[in-house]
Formats: structure tokens, sequence, C-alpha cells
């Protein structure tokens, strides 16, 4: 029974201000930072073209714990738990379990802060260990290489990140498949309106634009039939700023996709979250 | 299970609300002591999040007595503990560390 890969959006949160909720593209935290952030975010697939009549609903609760080791280095680990209900033809199963556990580092690159306007660029690299419960573990560990670039300039913020996941990149050619790997383009734009005194306290809409490609699997040299997709999200938000406090959402419409087969299509999607930075 | 996870989520927002509410920002001096204030620039600074990584690695300085960080003034100010000397390199080697750019002392 195939409902089709679920993409893990890359959710690597180590700036106190990315313009980003799905996915964050800022730069590295100051020194001796930590974030605490966490999640809820909901997913489904549904419009089956067969006449099954299956349907999956995820939810996820990822908990993100990064520390700015130095100016120019940022480490962070994120474990997920899955909330995941399929149903078929009337009849439907459930499973709660964690899912695998990622670990990331952020590089800066270059960062160039100026009265009108700040610049960087900081690269990732980031590996998601085979811990997860049975039913949501991918059973390989994974590699994902990233760039992320950042500008802001007064009230606006826009992050553009680019990421590779390897799947399988140690296990690679086990049992004959070569899973699929993913490619993530994720831009983001958001405007700053400011409250207070002393501007401690911000509201910001949110813009995101991302497009993920899962290739289909590879099987001794042929694509496995019902892997592989292609999608294309729009996704409005708001982010609220009290201090060293975020909380975030943002509501993820899937405005074009191409799923292999006979692969379940997404639906809308939903993130609730916060961030807090001691 | 996802209404429990729900009132979870809901839980530790409220913890977290409450916590910043409580936190107070306070320049405290004792009586018939007079402390220094010096105002620096500070580039890079661009959301209300960004002041208290500035403000805890700044106030990690022994001669510091407390600071507060303005990110739309692109401004810090710190307040020298009495009795002691600042030295204006620690200032600038903290904001750096923080991934911001120091400017001109300004006060």
């Amino acid at each position: 029974m195939s409902f089709g890969a679920v993409v893990e959006f890359a959710l690597v949160s180590v700036s106190a201000n990315a313009a980003g909720i799905s996915v964050d593209a800022g730069l590295t935290a100051p020194e001796d930072r930590w974030i605490i952030r966490t999640q809820v975010r909901y997913m489904q697939l549904k419009d089956d073209p067969t006449l099954m009549d299956r349907k999956m609903t995820t939810y996820t609760f990822p908990t993100v714990l990064a520390y700015g080791l130095r100016p120019n280095l940022t480490v962070m680990l994120r474990q997920p738990v899955k909330d995941q209900e399929m149903s078929m033809a009337g009849s439907s199963s459930r499973n709660t379990g964690l899912g695998d556990l990622f670990a990331l580092g952020k590089y800066k690159i270059y960062r160039r802060n100026t009265p009108q306007y700040t610049f960087g660029i900081a690269s990732t690299v980031g590996l998601e260990f085979p811990t997860g419960a049975d039913s949501f573990t991918s059973e390989t560990w994974d590699l994902q290489p990233g760039l992320y670039t950042s500008w802001r300039s007064g009230p606006w913020a826009t992050d553009f990140n680019i990421a590779y996941n390897w799947n399988g990149f140690a296990d690679r050619g086990r049992n004959g498949v070569n899973p699929g790997d993913e490619l993530s383009l994720d831009w983001a734009l958001a405007y700053q309106f400011s409250f207070g005194e002393k501007a401690r306290v911000s509201f910001a809409p949110v813009l995101e634009l991302s497009y993920k490609n899962i290739s289909p699997d590879r099987l001794r040299g042929h694509d496995v039939l019902n892997t592989g997709e292609s999608v294309l999200y729009l996704s409005p938000g708001i982010k609220l700023t009290v201090s060293s406090f975020i909380l975030e959402s943002l509501l993820q419409i899937p405005i074009w996709q191409d799923q292999k087969g006979s692969q379940l299509e997404r639906g809308m999607g939903g993130i609730v979250g916060t961030r807090f930075m001691f | 299970m996802r209404y429990t996870f729900l009132i979870l989520i809901l839980s530790v927002l409220l913890v977290c609300v409450i916590g910043c509410a409580a936190t107070g920002e306070k320049v405290t001096v004792k009586s018939g002591q007079s402390s220094e204030t010096r105002v620096y620039e500070v580039f890079g600074m661009d959301c209300p999040g960004c002041h208290g990584g500035l403000e805890k690695l700044v106030e990690k300085i022994p001669a510091i007595q407390h600071s507060e960080a303005n990110w739309q003034e692109k401004r810090l100010a710190v307040v020298v503990r009495p009795g002691t000397e600042l030295n204006d390199e620690d200032i600038y080697d903290a904001v750096r560390r923080a991934n911001f750019t120091p400017g001109e002392r300004v006060k």
C-alpha cells in the first residue's frame, strides 16, 4: 500500500530572527546563545487516484535545541515525535512514536553588518540518525548539506536556502534499493512592525515559497513505481516576537505538485510554533 | 493523543509568556554611588530578540553592572560598575561575538 513519501521539511532553527518559519535560513546564533524551538506540524495526504479511498494525516512535534558554540558555528539537535493516521477502504490504523534524530552544524561563511543592511551566508551539514520508531524511521543514515543566505534592511527581511538530503548516504544500495534524494529550495519574506518604547515587541507577516523534489527510489537501475514527487508550496504566516520569545504560525498551501504513479496528493498543512532564546 | 499534545504545547506557550512578562529590565544604582553610562553604536541587530544575546555577552564583562541594547536605534548602553574600569575593546569584542559589528562610542 503506497501512500507516498512523507517529506520532512528541514527545521533548522538556529537564528533568532530568520524570516522563515517552515525552514530557518538565518545565520549563526551569538556565542553562548541557547535556542529552544517547538512546533506542531499538520500535514495531510488525500485525493487517492485509485479506488481505495486512501488518506493519511500526520502530526509532527519537532523539538529543536540549538547552541551558539562560537560566533561562526552553531550546533543543533532536532527530535520529532509523530502521530500518523492512515485510512483505506473504511479501515484505519494509527501510529505514534519518535522520528529519527537529526543533528546539524551551521558555519558562518560571510556576514556584513552596516547601518543600512545586514547580509550573510552560512553553510550547513546535517546528519539524520536511524533512531526512530519502526513506523517512522528511514532506516538509513542521511546526509544533508545546505547553503543559507539572509538579507535584512530596516523592517524587511528575506532569506533563501537550498538543501540536499542525501538519503541512505551510508546505506546506499542496501538490498539493491537506492532511496530517492531530496532537493529543497525555500524563500521567505517578512516585514516587521515593532511596538513599544524600546521596540521589544514586533509583529511580522511572513510569506514563504518552497519547492521540494524527491527523486524516485531506484532498484537495480530502474525507478521504483509510485515513488518520487515534486511540490511547490505558497505559505502565508505570522510571527510575534516579545523580547526573547517568538510565537509563529504558517499555513502551507500546495499550489502545484506532481506525484508519481498512484501516490496521494498533498493537501494543505499548518505549523504553529514557539522559540525561546536565553 | 492529539488533544493531549495540543494541551501540552499550549501549556508550554503559557509558561513562556508568563516567564517573559515577569522578566523585568531594571537599572539599579545603589544610593550614594555614581555609575558611569556609556553608549555604543551596534550594527546588525534587526529584531527584538537580538538584544538578549548581546546583553548576555556584555554582562559577562566584570566591569559591567547592567546593559541594555536597542535594536531600532542601533545602540548599546552599559552601566559601568562603580569603582571599576571598563576597556572599550572588551565591549567591541562582546559585540563581535554576538555576530554584530561595533560602531563608534557615542557617549
